[in-house]
């Protein structure tokens, strides 16, 4: 008797979960696309990117194409994994990240269908790996924030190696765990190679304060906490072009020079192989990659760089190629092995 | 010599008055009994003697210290008392041999043998010791009790209600035990009880206490026999009451003209002790004696009460030696009544 | 209904539901050992002795050596204040001590570190959990001190024992139990802890699996450090059960206990005053400055629509997993309460154990099953729900059980020989009695859920986001202003379900 009772309240309530969390299995929901016709339906977006610029492309794409797209919020690495972890069964259709490393993984799983070539054809090639397995997105620098009230100019290392030095014992910060800054560290490991890398990294676990994330690390800066820290340019430009609370009162100071410090991370966006929709995935790849996309990098004060040929980047920001970025293909940062290189060093 | 005494003792609990101007004496070594109904303040006043509550004024000095007046407030565990509370809060935390030690320094010489002597002391084998509190009967708890409130060799031991959450069985046999205890021992007592035959039994002197006040002190034999109002007469035992009219030493009420204890005049009520009224079986014509018809009889082995109504509707008691012919039910019996009485003026 | 008239809901259906709910509840810990192990014994231990792990362990171990200490030491100061002293307003004061409830820690450490963004480390990160977490010893130590007869600190006192020496020898052994148990629920807590020391930047277990997780999704390297924090939490667990002995509340009789009277605080009435409105300043003030700071900063809209439907989710899912917890909780309660024995002990403690890890554990290992042998359940609200169930299970039995308590079999009989039939009585009798009881187990899943946050992250349905998740994604960005309003609303739907459950303190200290 209250056996049965409770086999029915568990079900009953079971249902009442799915009912009230209505947006639980949209992912099983058939969403068809028929060869010829314009796309349609609706498509599962992996997104690692920030969720107000993401928000805007997606607004904008479904505005002029009338496909709905459900946003998963995830980090680069994590999300990456996940989907390689998912594997075939993948809900995502497309995956979209801040910097290229997680989407090398996802590529190597051979996880991800050949983005059209209309759509890389307006990527700059310098922004998509020779694969074609995915495209370049957005694009952000390395940059050092320093607090000139805590160290002049003169005193700021010439590259980004010096860091390491004691002499910068707890003069820098960085969001060590995050992506992005595991971004920078394989473009280290690819242009200095491990063993560098590694000393680096052990400099950084023996002079670096680590923050949780790159915002945290510049408002230390800004507060005289500590006088440097590791970051992308945009976060400095979109506090510059807002109330300039966290950055008011910092300066950037740019590597250049090709140095490791000088890296450009490429944001990457691809379309999964298990795509219950790859129409609509391809046209939403190629509507960020697209005039409209882009244009949303620099209207949105996303403060990233747009990397369609021809598209304009926030007008607040150097030029991109002004930066002297060291030249790396992006197939070529090993992620997994930054993050074994950082667990050696105690840093993860 | 006093053991224990208080001069105009007034305390209260916030805005309410419990203790209004007490005085009260306790001869060294002897025991005292304060009887009342629940809420007459008697608790209180052992909480001022014991130093837990703080009097708003008088005097109390015990063994000739005084531990509260006016500046003056000494603390309980300065008072040399013992305490034993109602439920015997012994330390569930604590064996039985931790607990009589509780109050004896650990390095102290000779502590083991004084717990083991108290052990004996209490009427409790050695072995109980090591027992935890809650592997002994309630009985055996307040006889630990006693022997923790005994370690200190305290000159005023304080019982609270002790013997009130026990069976009736156990009750007579662990107050014995007590009592025997505590004489062996020769230490002032004062004990708190709403039950009239413990104090009577125990104590060399009753305190009988109500609203705040204490209506009356005396031996037991003297309180109960010549009790000063109703009250204490009806705290000390059953009575049946009946109205009359008293004039030169006698009364006329419904058992007929009673010599009286103590002279009084005009309309009074006669306070009977069941045990002053003799019943006959049978109506007896024509005598001092009058009918009465039974309405229960109340059988407890070795007496019996039984209760009659008098006339049309005036309740009387009366306390019999149990025989095979009691009365019963509906029965018409004779009453008569031995020795004098009392009467009180009627309110 | 042969079960019922023998031993009312106590039938061996009843025991192989508790079996079920409890192996669901060990199922995580199996994936967990599955993959921290699978890599092989050599590649297990090269990572449980690498340095990072007993760095890991020290923080770990030093914030909850600080964080306990200080917990214990003012809730059970505040406790003795508010219960045994001529404390003015002590009734306010409780409420005040307990209502920093009512404000999720990670609100609180974001409270802190927007106002002072500074701090960090183990001084700023024990601060910080000791102000939220105190509750959990000052609440049990209360409702033990109010409960505690008086005659037996009379009893100390007459025996030549001061004030003070009474406290330490006859109080502190009575307390405990309570204190025990609040100790236990805040070192687990801190064991669980991610969102407060992410915030303030002091790595933890907990937080290094989550980063390990954000590095690569899986638990093999996670998964090592889970094991060690699945060791803690266990070891807690023994060392709280060993400490606590055999519970004995010896009274005579059943007679009413002695209303204690207040210790007369005298000439320190001002620097307890000071002290308690320090505290509650420290602990309530400072949340609630913050979100006022940061609400009229205007810097977003008080009301966005983001709030309205991360509102009606997480009312959702915290109604969901309530009911389906109590439901879930029902038999093992049962089991506990009317048959008491090695299996229902086992069971307990199994719910205990799982309970105790961080969400995204669980989590975790709820994933990695649901996409080998799950697939349709995997990104549906029911797995997330299932998380809730693991995570928040131990409340609802403990509350049910004490209801059941309340219920005893004697009762159903005496309405049984009052010719009621076993329905009628458990209708009439039982579900009355019990009934607040599971009220207060379906609050305290509801708070708990509605403020959850790693397990949500992972398992939520794509595109759901709950108040716990956008608050945070708003505070990990450092933008105060937008998370303001997620904040204050996880405040206002745990505030009134706080005051109803600490009605019942009894059930706060699982």
């Amino acid at each position: 008797m209250s056996r049965r009772l409770i086999t029915t309240a568990t079900t009953v309530l079971t249902a009442l979960t799915l009912a009230a969390c209505g947006t639980g299995s949209t992912t099983s929901a058939p969403s068809s696309s028929t060869a010829g016709a314009s796309p349609s339906g609706s498509i599962t977006l992996y997104s690692a990117q920030h969720e107000d610029l993401v928000k805007e492309w997606v607004d904008g794409f479904t505005a002029d194409t009338g496909i709905t797209v459900q946003v998963r919020q995830g980090k680069d690495a994590s999300m990456g994994s996940q989907i390689v972890a998912e594997g075939a069964k993948s809900p995502a259709d497309v995956f979209v990240t801040e910097n290229s490393p997680a989407m090398t993984l996802v590529e190597k799983a051979g996880l991800l269908a050949p983005v059209e070539k209309a759509t890389l054809e307006g990527v700059g090639t310098a922004y998509r790996p020779s694969s074609g397995a995915w495209t370049g997105i957005a694009a952000r620098s390395t940059v050092l924030v320093y607090n000139p009230s805590k160290i002049a100019e003169a005193d700021l290392p010439a590259s980004l190696m010096d860091l390491q030095d004691p002499r910068y014992a707890g003069q820098w910060g960085a969001a060590a765990g995050g992506a992005d800054f595991q971004a920078i560290v394989a473009g280290m490991l690819a242009a200095k190679g491990e063993k560098a890398t590694a000393d680096w990294l052990a400099g950084l676990k023996a002079n670096a304060q680590v923050y949780q994330n790159n915002t945290a690390t510049m408002k230390a800066v800004n507060a005289g906490e500590i006088p440097m820290g590791v970051i992308y340019h945009y976060y400095w430009y979109k506090d510059q072009a807002k109330t300039k609370e966290g950055s008011g009162n910092t300066k950037l100071h740019y590597f250049k020079g090709q140095d490791v410090g000088a890296f450009v991370s490429v944001s990457g966006g691809g379309v999964l192989k298990s795509s219950a929709n790859p129409a609509a995935a391809q046209a939403f790849l190629a509507w960020i990659t697209g005039p409209k996309g882009q244009q949303i990098l620099s209207t949105s004060q996303s403060m990233e760089y747009a990397v369609g040929t021809g598209s304009a980047s926030d007008p607040a920001l150097p030029a991109l190629d002004s930066l002297e970025a060291p030249t790396v293909d992006p197939s070529a940062l090993n992620g997994a092995a930054v993050i074994e290189l950082m667990t050696n060093a105690g840093i993860l | 010599m006093s053991g224990l005494s208080l001069r105009g003792v007034t305390a209260s609990h916030g805005r309410h008055v419990v203790l209004r101007d007490v005085d009260l004496d306790v001869t060294r070594g002897s025991t005292t009994a304060i009887l009342g109904p629940s809420g007459c303040g008697k608790t209180t006043l052992l909480r001022v003697v014991a130093g837990f509550h703080r009097a708003d004024a008088g005097l109390v000095t015990i063994g000739g210290t005084a531990v509260c007046g006016p500046g003056l407030d000494t603390p309980p565990e300065r008072r040399g008392i013992g305490y034993l509370a109602q439920e015997g809060a012994l330390f569930p935390h604590l064996s039985v041999a931790e607990n009589i030690g509780f109050g004896v320094p650990r390095r102290a010489p000779g502590r083991t043998a004084r717990i083991e002597q108290l052990l004996l002391l209490v009427g409790l084998d050695l072995e109980m010791g090591a027992r935890r509190p809650d592997q002994l009967s309630g009985g055996q708890q307040q006889r630990v009790a006693l022997a923790r409130a005994l370690a200190r060799e305290p000159d005023l031991v304080l019982l609270d209600e002790p013997f009130s959450a026990l069976d009736t069985g156990l009750r007579a046999s662990t107050r014995r035990a007590v009592a025997d205890a505590l004489a062996a021992q020769g230490v002032t007592v004062l004990l708190v009880t709403h039950d009239q035959d413990e104090a009577l039994s125990f104590a060399d002197q009753v305190v009988v206490m109500d609203s705040g006040r204490v209506l009356q002190a005396g031996p037991p034999a003297e309180l109960y026999a010549t009790p000063a109002d109703r009250l204490t007469a009806a705290f000390l035992g059953e009575v049946s009451t009946l109205p009359g009219t008293a004039r030169e030493g006698v009364v006329e009420c419904a058992l007929g003209r009673l010599p009286l204890v103590t002279a009084c005049s005009g309309p009074v009520e006669v306070s009977l002790r069941p045990e002053q009224i003799r019943l006959t079986r049978g109506p007896v014509a024509g005598t001092d004696r009058s009918p009465a018809k039974v309405t229960h009889v109340d059988y407890f082995g070795h007496d019996a009460l039984v209760h009659l109504v008098l006339g049309a509707d005036t309740p009387v008691l009366a306390r019999t030696v149990a025989a095979a012919d009691l009365p019963s039910p509906g029965e018409v019996v004779s009453l008569d009544v031995l020795g004098p009485v009392l009467a009180f003026p009627s309110p | 209904m042969r079960t019922l008239q023998a031993r009312p809901l106590a039938g061996p259906s009843v025991a192989a539901a508790a079996l079920v709910v409890a192996t669901v509840c060990v199922l995580p810990l199996l994936v967990i050992g599955a993959q921290a192990t699978g890599q092989g014994w050599g590649a297990t231990r090269a990572q449980l002795l690498r340095p990072r792990v007993a760095e890991l362990l020290g923080n770990t171990l030093a914030l909850v050596g600080v964080t306990v200490t200080a917990c214990v030491v003012l809730g059970v100061t505040a406790a003795w204040l508010v219960e045994r002293t001529t404390l003015p307003g002590a009734s306010v004061w409780r409420v005040l001590l307990v209502a920093p409830l009512a404000v999720p820690a990670f609100v609180n450490a974001y409270a802190w570190v927007s106002l002072r963004p500074g701090m960090d480390g183990l001084g700023a990160a024990a601060l910080v959990t000791t102000l939220s977490y105190l509750p959990f010893v000052f609440v049990p130590c209360s409702a033990a001190l109010r409960g505690l007869d008086q005659s037996w600190e009379d009893t100390a006192r007459s025996l030549g024992l001061g004030r003070w020496r009474t406290f330490w020898r006859v109080v502190l052994p009575q307390l405990r139990p309570a204190l025990l148990g609040g100790a236990l629920l805040v070192a687990l807590h801190l064991l669980a802890e991610f969102g407060v020391l992410a915030m303030l930047r002091y790595p933890t277990f907990t937080t290094a699996i989550l980063e390990q997780y954000e590095a690569a999704f899986d638990l093999s390297a996670g998964g090592v450090l889970a094991l060690v924090l699945m060791g803690l939490c266990a070891t807690f667990l023994g060392l709280e059960y060993l400490l606590r002995g055999r519970r004995r509340h010896t009274r005579l009789g059943s007679g009413v206990v002695r209303r204690p009277e207040p210790v007369p605080l005298g000439r320190w009435l001002p620097v307890v005053l000071a002290g308690l409105t320090g505290l509650v300043l420290l602990a309530l003030g400072v949340p609630l400055a913050s979100l006022t700071r940061w609400l009229g900063s205007g810097g977003a809209p008080l009301l966005p629509p983001e709030l309205i439907r991360s509102l009606a989710s997480t009312g959702a899912l915290a109604v969901a997993a309530g009911a389906v917890t109590v439901v879930a909780a029902f038999p093992l309660a049962v089991l506990l309460e009317r048959r008491r024995g090695v299996l229902a002990t086992a069971l307990e403690r199994v719910t205990y154990v799982s309970s105790a890890l961080p969400g995204v554990v669980i989590a975790l290992a709820l994933v990695t099953l649901a996409i080998r042998w799950l697939g349709p359940l995997y990104q549906s609200s029911v797995l997330l729900v299932v998380a809730y169930v693991i995570l928040f299970v131990p409340r609802a039995t403990v509350s049910i059980r004490a209801a059941f308590g309340a219920a005893p079999p004697s009762l159903v009989e005496a309405a049984r020989a009052l010719g009621s039939s076993p329905l009628r009585a458990l209708r009439r009798v039982v579900l009355p009695l019990v009934l607040p009881g599971v009220l207060g187990g379906f609050a305290l899943v509801f708070i708990a859920t509605s403020t959850e946050l790693t397990a949500t992250l992972l398992l939520a349905p794509t595109g759901t986001t709950t108040l716990a998740t956008a608050f945070w994604s708003a505070s990990d960005a450092l933008d105060y202003a937008l998370a303001a309003p997620y904040a204050l609303a996880m405040i206002v739907l745990s505030a009134p379900l706080t005051w109803f459950v600490l009605r019942r303190p009894e059930e706060v200290n699982t």
